[in-house]
């Protein structure tokens, strides 16, 4: 057996760098604050019947975690943030999110699971990988501990990767400093002997005792008794010691990762222009589509949830015409929805959710036709759909009726058919060209014994009048009679004066005249 | 010349020719041939002309084709063709102009030449007068020469068809041929 433990030192702070790559390069913190009851309360030495709020002091923001910048500059956790921009007065501080920070682990997750497919959540920034057998796919633990820091790269995050025989072993390895660090299997106490205690972050207590001890490394407290460490450090120790010795006792529990893939970003100020927060979402959709494709899925559906400065949410479910993983049409599709129907309120909160659904590989096939790719076809519909508007794209498709012009737009995708490549047979139909919507017309008829033609026609807005010189008819058709939208017609194929060849119609309903189209 | 014959990979082809020349229904048949052979095809419809059941009887496999309409929208219509051609993978491409062919600019018509040579999409135009000059290396011209009647009586009873004569009026790389061909289509 054989265990990655992949580990981003510093999870909060590395939360918001993968939201925001540019605070990297500033020293940041990360505060929190909490409200400090004031000890000089002037409801002391009342009666207890006067029941007087105690006035707590204003709220006090502490450093939780600190980026590397801040560190070098000597901010340490648990300093209050004034300290802290005393000692470093270029200092960022970003309030704690736990959306960021859940959003980063399972970011971490995914990464994990583009190398194995048995990975465990630790806790944030810890995640254990088993990569027994992967040494045909990816090589030997140094490629496999290198591909799982590329893989975390990817979406975003920092990591340290320690391989080893155990998973507690890999987790000591990982807290060594280093990018990557394997240890042959069966090495392990030689391995951590000489790693000192500092690197298991023990509780102050134990730490504490064990430097009374003069235990100094790991080697030092493997050899201690394993019941005298019980009996006086009880289960704390008892830990340290299986670390000490790289045991593990906890059984490996699998991480399944959810039905469906969210990112989430809350504002710091209310946004109502599209523009500022289209630029929020594309942030948004571009770490949701890292995740993606750390697990090779793409996206079928997306869920779009903005929390409003009213306290409402806008919510819009958008349907792709194929599964995308790529930013720039998902954000043209979401920008089009956001037009069309945009939020009532600013907005203080952006959520993305996608379904995600595993692209089929479909070997090509002799003989089968040159078509866009999924990926090409997606996009350009996307576009296309931007421009024209989504109902004037699709194929056409005849609606079983018999009303005259009855079709229906459907999503395009072009089938996978094999030619055969017989010789076609020659066809040479004569095409009519509709007008939509047909033009009025004024038409004149004349009536020999018991036919009635038109001779003469005006199509509006024109004032010249066209003699019909040639036409067939009337071929009449009606349909639904039953119904309010019952339709009849007379149909007309004519050639008039100017060389049109033409259908002319007359609507028996509205007793109207119309040019419905146009033989070309 | 067969109707395939206008329809050429990495160019661009025009078909000219006043309404009920027989230009739509020349258009038709490249469609045909070219979706037939599995291609897959795009028609930018700016008026909304295309007719769907016309095309179904011509014989175009109506799943191959994707129907861009645009609503009269002259720009709309010049943006979708340039996205579809630039979109590797479209066997024929067809931008029908209307009645109101808008403006095309030499450097939008270069634009054009220059993404169906690199895509190999041929890009046909369907217009009443030519749009975009020397950027088309085929231009065929359409001339009505009548309609067919047919049914016993002095009246005609129902139209059988048009004739057509068919100009090759540019060919780039060789002199068009001067006598034009004549083209019968039947009306269903």
């Amino acid at each position: 057996m054989s265990f990655a433990c992949v580990l981003v030192p510093w999870f909060a702070a590395a939360a918001e760098e993968r939201c925001d790559p540019s605070l990297s390069e500033h020293p940041m913190v990360v505060v929190t604050a909490r409200a400090t009851p004031d000890p000089a309360s002037p409801s002391r030495g009342r009666v207890k019947s006067e029941r007087v709020k105690s006035p707590a002091r204003p709220v006090v923001a502490r450093v939780l975690e600190a980026n590397a910048g801040a560190r070098e500059a000597g901010v340490r956790p648990g300093m209050t943030e004034t300290e802290a921009r005393a000692r470093c007065p270029a200092l960022v501080a970003r309030p704690w999110s736990d959306e960021r920070v859940n959003a980063a682990r399972l970011a971490m997750l995914d990464a994990a699971l583009a190398v194995s497919p048995r990975v465990e959540d630790v806790a944030p920034g810890v995640v254990h990988v088993d990569v027994t057998g992967l040494g045909r796919l990816i090589g030997d633990d140094d490629a496999v501990a290198r591909r799982l820091v590329r893989e975390t790269h990817a979406v975003g995050l920092h990591p340290a990767v320690g391989v080893a025989a155990t998973r507690t072993a890999a987790g000591v390895a990982a807290r060594l400093g280093r990018r990557t660090v394997v240890i042959p299997p069966g090495g392990e106490r030689a391995a951590l002997a000489t790693v000192t205690v500092v690197a298991l972050e023990l509780p102050a207590r134990i730490a504490d005792t064990l430097s009374r001890w003069g235990v100094r490394t790991l080697g030092d407290l493997a050899r201690l008794p394993r019941d005298g460490v019980a009996a006086r450090l009880g289960e704390a120790g008892l830990a340290a010691h299986d670390a000490a010795i790289g045991l593990d006792t906890a059984p490996f529990r699998p991480y399944l990762p959810p039905p469906f893939w969210e990112e989430a970003q809350s504002l710091d100020w209310e946004i109502d222009a599209l523009d500022a927060l289209l630029r929020i979402i594309e942030g948004v959709l571009a770490r949701l589509t890292a995740r993606l494709a750390a697990v090779h899925v793409l996206a079928g559906e997306l869920e779009l949830y903005l929390d409003l400065v009213s306290g409402g949410r806008h919510a819009r479910m958008l349907t792709l015409a194929h599964p995308l993983g790529d930013v720039p049409p998902m954000l043209t599709l979401i920008r089009l929805d956001l037009e069309r129907h945009p939020p009532s309120a600013a907005v203080t909160r952006v959520a993305l959710s996608a379904h995600p659904v595993r692209p089929r590989v479909v070997q090509p096939r002799l003989g089968e036709p040159i078509s866009p790719s999924v990926r090409d076809l997606a996009a350009v519909l996307t576009r296309l759909a931007a421009v024209a508007g989504p109902d004037a794209v699709g194929s056409p498709r005849s609606v079983d009726t018999h009303r005259p012009d009855a079709f229906t737009l459907v999503p395009f995708t072009p089938p996978n058919d094999v030619m055969d490549g017989a010789a076609l047979p020659e066809m040479t139909a004569l095409a009519l060209r509709r007008l939509r919507p047909p033009r009025a017309a004024d038409v004149e008829i004349e009536t020999a014994g018991h036919e009635r033609r038109p001779v003469r026609v005006r199509l509006h807005p024109d004032t010249r009048v066209e003699r019909v010189v040639a036409c067939a008819g009337p071929w009449r058709r009606s349909g639904t009679w039953w119904d309010q939208n019952g339709w009849a017609r007379d149909e007309w194929d004519a050639v008039l004066g100017d060389g049109l060849l033409c259908r002319l119609v007359h609507d028996r309903v509205a007793d109207r005249w119309y040019l419905d189209a146009v033989y070309d | 010349m067969k109707a395939a014959d206008i329809i050429r990979g990495g160019a661009i082809t025009e078909i000219v020719g006043r309404l009920s020349s027989g230009r739509t229904s020349l258009l038709l048949a490249g469609l045909r041939e070219t979706v037939a052979r599995g291609g897959v095809a795009a028609v930018v419809d700016t008026d909304g002309a295309f007719d769907p059941e016309s095309a179904h009887a011509a014989g175009v496999d109506l799943r191959r084709v994707l129907w861009v309409r645009c609503g009269g929208r002259r720009d709309v219509a010049l943006r979708a063709t340039d996205l579809l051609v630039r979109c590797p993978g479209f066997a024929l491409v067809v931008l029908d102009v209307g009645e109101s062919p808008p403006f095309v600019s030499l450097a939008t018509a270069f634009r054009l030449r220059l993404a169906v040579r690199r895509t190999h999409t041929a890009l046909v135009i369907l217009a009443s007068r030519h749009l975009v000059g020397a950027s088309a290396s085929l231009v065929v011209e359409t001339v009505a020469q009548g309609a067919e009647w047919t049914g016993a009586g002095a009246m005609p009873r129902r139209l059988a068809g048009a004739r057509s004569d068919v100009w090759l009026r540019r060919v780039q790389g060789a002199a068009p041929p001067s006598p034009p061909e004549r083209w019968h289509w039947q009306a269903s």
